[in-house]
């Protein structure tokens, strides 16, 4: 069988411009405070030139079409941020695993740490 | 926590505060990454706080004021157009990030659509965050490709003789559209101008309704 040359060069997941797409749906819905959060996180990641916006979109990217299926948008950000950090060697993914479950003891048993 | 943002000042019911509440994974990851980004001194304790109040105070209004502003004086409307973060400077909007404001101005010959394909860039420092569909595939993605489609899905049908021509911003660069003046509306002051500007009209997907469409208008 012969190999179309689009087979192998596909568009990045989030590319999104032109390519076929569902019903259009008027969504909307007020951010959840952990939501804001991760918003402004990202914006004081890109003041302290941390990671800017467009290594922010670049690591979102990178999650993969299976991950950004699956995530909400700003789940995307927080693991894109975790992901970030530890290539920058900013943090380890132990120091992030132990910090976890720390911040999930104090909300008690079934806080989904 | 220093985390926390359920002031009165925020104006939030954060539904954090109560005692059964349980954080998802994703969020305890958010709450992890702030913190030891604190404790390794890379963050100040209260940038979140104050990143969160900034946002609090962006919204629609000011792209109203803007955009009503140029509708009233044509030296500022040149100014904006020219350069569109000095001119919002001189309303007392500044833009808290590097980028670019492009504003485009809509006429009888053109109507101008903003988009960000890639993600979700948008003109934060006049219009505050992004609404979710503005985020989400179809409208990214049917943007560029059939405006006239997306735009009659919000029930805004542009003739066929005016060119629509469709932004998509970036990291660096946004836009944000200047909406036509609607007719009937030389007797209004500037702030009863802004009242009538939406969010929506400055993304370029409704036009501004003349003030006997607008409730209580």
């Amino acid at each position: 069988m012969q190999i179309q040359h689009n087979d192998l060069i596909d568009w990045l997941p989030n590319d999104l411009g032109g390519v076929s797409a569902g019903k259009f749906e008027r969504l909307d819905h007020p951010l959840e405070p952990w939501e804001k959060r991760c918003h402004a996180l990202a914006d004081v990641l890109d003041f302290h030139k941390i990671i800017s916006t467009e290594e922010k979109r670049r690591g979102v990217e990178a999650l993969g079409s299976e991950d950004i299926g699956k995530l909400s948008y700003y789940q995307r950000w927080a693991v894109c941020f975790a992901n970030l950090l530890f290539a920058k060697q900013l943090l380890t993914p132990e120091e992030l695993a132990l910090k976890m479950l720390e911040v999930s003891e104090r909300f008690g048993p079934g806080a989904s740490g | 926590m220093s985390d926390h943002h359920d002031s009165a000042a925020s104006g939030h019911v954060d539904t954090e505060g109560s005692g059964d509440y349980l954080p998802g994974y994703y969020e305890i990851m958010e709450r992890s990454i702030t913190e030891l980004l604190i404790e390794k001194k890379l963050i100040g304790a209260d940038e979140i706080r104050r990143q969160l109040e900034l946002h609090d105070s962006r919204n629609p209004a000011l792209g109203a004021r803007v955009v009503a502003r140029a509708w009233v004086d044509p030296n500022f409307r040149a100014r904006l157009l020219a350069n569109g973060r000095k001119a919002c400077e001189e309303l007392g909007i500044t833009s808290y990030e590097d980028t670019e404001l492009i504003v485009l101005e809509n006429t009888s010959k053109v109507h101008n659509l903003i988009v960000c394909t890639l993600c979700s860039c948008y003109p934060r420092a006049v219009l505050g965050l992004p609404p979710d569909w503005y985020k989400l595939k179809p409208y990214r993605a049917r943007a560029v490709k059939e405006p006239r489609a997306i735009l009659a899905e919000f029930g805004t049908h542009i003739p066929e003789d005016v060119e629509i021509r469709v932004s998509d911003a970036t990291a660096q660069v946004r836009y944000l559209v200047l909406p036509r003046r609607p007719e009937g509306t030389e007797h209004l002051s500037e702030e009863q101008l802004a009242a009538l500007v939406t969010r929506d009209s400055m993304i370029g997907v409704i036009a501004v309704d003349p003030p006997d469409l607008h409730r209580g208008g």
